[in-house]
C-alpha cells in the first residue's frame, strides 16, 4: 500500500520556507561566528597584558633613585608578583622615542623610573591593595595593570556580542514568523481535509504531528542549506590570505562544527514547534 | 446509548433545521432516518457525529452528555463512531486504500497491523482492482464503496450512514445493506438514512421519520 502524508504537499510552498530559513541560518552562523571572534580578539588583547605591570616613579620625585628600592620590596614581597625589574635608561629611552624621538641625551630630562613587573595571571595582585602599600610608603609610585585597558577592550568584546547575539535572536524570530504564516495558509488550504481528519478521529496533536514532521524536514534542510554555506563561505575567507592573517582570531577553530551543529539542530526545533504551536492554536480556535 | 432530549439545530443565525427531538436508539440497533429532501436527515447525522452541537436540548451518546465532552474526547468519541457521509468526504490526495485506512491511521495504528483489513475491505465492495486509484478518478458508485469501507473498516461502536446506496446499482445496493445488516448482528449500532422506503419495508427495522426538522412517526416500519 502506498503510504502519502495526510496532508498533500503543496508545489513550492516548502521551498519558499526552506530558503528563507537557510538564509536565516546563514545569517546567524556569521553573527555567531562574529560573537566568538569578539570574545577571542579581546581575549587575546588582554591576554598578552594581563601578565604583566608597570610602575612608574614619577619624574618630579626628589629621589626616585631611593624610592626605586622601597618600591621593589614591596613589589616583590607581594603576592602573585613574579619579578620586578626597573628597565634601564636605554629601554625608557625606547619606550619615549614615538614621542619625542631619539634623544641620546635622556638623563637631561626629567624621565620617570619605570619597573617592569611580571606578575602570575592566575593569581593577580588587587591593584588597590597595591597602590595603597606604595602609597604607604610615600614612594610616590603609580602602579599600572592595565586594567582599564583591559576592561575596556572586554566591554567592546561584550558590545560586539550583544549585537551579535542580538542578530541571533532576529533571525530565530524572522524564521518563526516565516513558520507561522506559512502553516497559516496551509492550514486554511487545507480546511476540509483536516477536517475530514477531525471526523475520523485525529486529535488535535495527531494534526499537529503532520506538520511537525514536515517542518521538521523543512527546518533540517533550510539550517543545511544555510549552515553548510556559512561554514563554506568562511573556509573561504580563511583561504584568503589577507584575512587570515589581519584577524587571527576569526579563524574556524575545530568545534565550529559543533555550533553549526548547534544552530541546525534549533533551527529544526523552531520550525518545529512553531509550527506545532500554530496548528494547535488554530485547531482550538476552530479552524 | 443514544439519547435525544428536546434536541433542536439551526445552521448560524438561520432557521431551524431540526426541532423537539426527542428519542432514544438502544445500543445495537438498527434504526431508519426517513423524509423528504431537505426534512433534516444529514443535519441530525451531523449532530450524532459531533461536527455540531444542538442549539437546544440535550444529547447524549455512550452515556455522556456531548456538550460536555473536551476537544480530545470528541476526537476518541468519533473513533467509536463509522460515518458515511453522504458527499462521501474522501482525501483525493491518497489512493482508495488510504483513505479507507484513514481512521486506523489516525487513531495511531501502524500499517503493517491494517494492511490486510484495509485490502479485504475492498475488496468486499468489489474495489481490489481499484486499491490503488485516488477518488478523482472513480466512479459516484465507488466512491460511495470506498466511503462504507472507510466507516466499518476500524470496526466502530456505532455506524451512521446517508444515503450509503444512494449511488450504487440496485445489486450492489443489496451487498452494502447486508454489510451493515452483518454488522448490526455483531452488535454495532447502525443509523442509516435514506429517502428509500422499500428498503425500510424490507427490511423490517424501525425508523424515525422527519418531517420539516420534527418528527412524525417512530417506530416499526409501516
Ligand atoms: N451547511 C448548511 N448551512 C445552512 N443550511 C444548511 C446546511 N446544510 C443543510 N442546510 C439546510 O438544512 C435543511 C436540512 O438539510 P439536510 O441536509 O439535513 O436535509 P436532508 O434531509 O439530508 O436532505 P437530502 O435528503 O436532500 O440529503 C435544509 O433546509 C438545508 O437547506
Ligand atoms: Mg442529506
Amino acid at each position: 500500500m502506498k503510504r502519502n502524508s495526510l496532508i498533500p504537499v503543496r508545489a513550492g510552498s516548502g521551498l519558499l520556507v526552506t530558503l528563507i530559513v537557510a538564509a536565516m541560518a546563514f545569517l546567524a552562523c556569521f553573527a555567531m561566528a562574529g560573537a566568538l571572534g569578539a570574545t577571542k580578539l579581546a581575549g587575546a588583547w588582554t591576554d598578552g597584558l594581563s601578565g604583566a605591570a608597570t610602575v612608574r616613579i614619577g619624574a618630579e620625585e626628589t629621589a626616585p633613585e631611593e624610592h626605586l628600592d622601597i618600591v621593589l620590596d614591596i613589589l616583590k614581597s607581594t603576592d602573585g608578583v613574579i619579578d620586578a625589574e626597573p628597565l634601564t635608561e636605554e629601554e625608557v629611552a625606547a619606550l619615549l622615542e614615538p614621542w619625542f624621538g631619539a634623544t641620546p641625551e635622556l638623563s637631561d630630562l626629567p624621565a620617570p623610573v619605570i619597573v617592569a613587573v611580571t606578575i602570575d595571571p592566575l593569581n593577580e595582585p588587587d591593584t588597590a591593595i597595591v597602590q595603597a602599600r606604595l602609597d604607604g610608603a610615600a614612594a610616590g609610585a603609580v602602579y599600572d595593570d592595565h586594567g582599564e585597558w583591559r576592561g575596556r577592550a572586554a566591554s567592546a568584546a561584550r558590545a560586539v556580542r550583544s549585537v551579535a547575539i542580538g542578530a541571533m535572536l532576529v533571525c530565530a524570530i524572522a524564521i518563526a514568523a516565516v513558520v507561522v504564516l506559512s502553516v497559516h495558509s496551509g492550514l486554511s488550504a487545507q480546511h476540509a481535509n483536516i477536517a475530514t481528519l477531525r471526523l475520523a478521529g485525529a486529535e488535535d496533536r495527531f494534526v499537529s504531528g503532520l506538520y511537525q514532521v514536515r517542518y521538521f524536514w523543512l527546518g533540517l534542510c533550510g539550517g543545511l542549506l544555510g549552515c553548510g554555506l556559512a561554514l563554506a563561505a568562511m573556509y573561504g575567507f580563511n583561504a584568503m590570505s589577507t584575512v587570515s592573517r589581519a584577524l587571527p582570531a576569526l579563524q574556524p577553530p575545530s568545534y565550529w562544527w559543533v555550533m553549526f551543529a548547534g544552530i541546525i539542530v534549533f533551527v529544526i526545533m523552531l520550525c518545529m514547534v512553531s509550527a506545532g504551536l500554530t496548528v494547535s492554536g488554530k485547531l482550538r480556535r476552530g479552524a | 446509548m443514544i439519547q435525544f432530549e428536546n434536541v433542536g439545530f439551526r445552521y448560524g443565525n438561520g432557521p431551524d433545521v431540526l426541532q423537539g427531538l426527542n428519542f432514544e436508539i438502544p445500543e445495537g440497533e438498527f434504526t431508519f432516518i426517513t423524509g423528504s429532501s431537505g426534512a433534516g436527515k444529514s443535519s441530525l447525522l451531523r449532530l450524532l457525529y459531533l461536527d455540531s452541537l444542538p442549539t437546544a436540548g440535550r444529547i447524549s451518546l455512550f452515556e455522556r452528555d456531548l456538550a460536555t465532552l473536551t476537544r480530545d474526547e470528541v476526537a476518541w468519541f468519533r473513533r467509536r463512531i463509522g460515518v458515511v457521509f453522504q458527499d462521501f468526504r474522501l482525501l483525493d490526495h491518497l489512493t482508495a486504500a488510504e483513505n479507507v485506512a484513514l481512521p486506523l491511521r489516525v487513531s495511531g495504528a501502524r500499517e503493517a497491523e491494517y494492511r490486510d483489513n484495509v485490502a479485504e475491505m475492498l475488496h468486499w465492495v468489489g474495489l481490489g482492482e481499484q486499491m490503488n486509484v485516488h477518488p478523482p478518478q472513480l466512479s459516484g458508485g465507488e466512491k460511495q464503496r470506498v466511503a462504507i469501507a472507510r466507516a466499518v473498516v476500524a470496526s466502530p461502536d456505532i455506524i451512521l450512514a446517508d444515503e450509503p446506496t444512494g449511488s450504487v446499482d440496485p445489486e450492489m445496493a443489496e451487498r452494502i445493506m447486508q454489510l451493515l445488516m452483518e454488522m448490526n448482528r455483531l452488535g454495532k449500532t447502525v443509523v442509516l438514512a435514506t429517502h428509500d422506503i422499500d428498503m425500510v419495508s424490507r427490511t423490517g427495522k424501525s425508523r424515525l421519520n422527519l418531517k420539516a426538522g420534527t418528527l412524525t412517526a417512530s417506530g416499526d416500519a409501516a
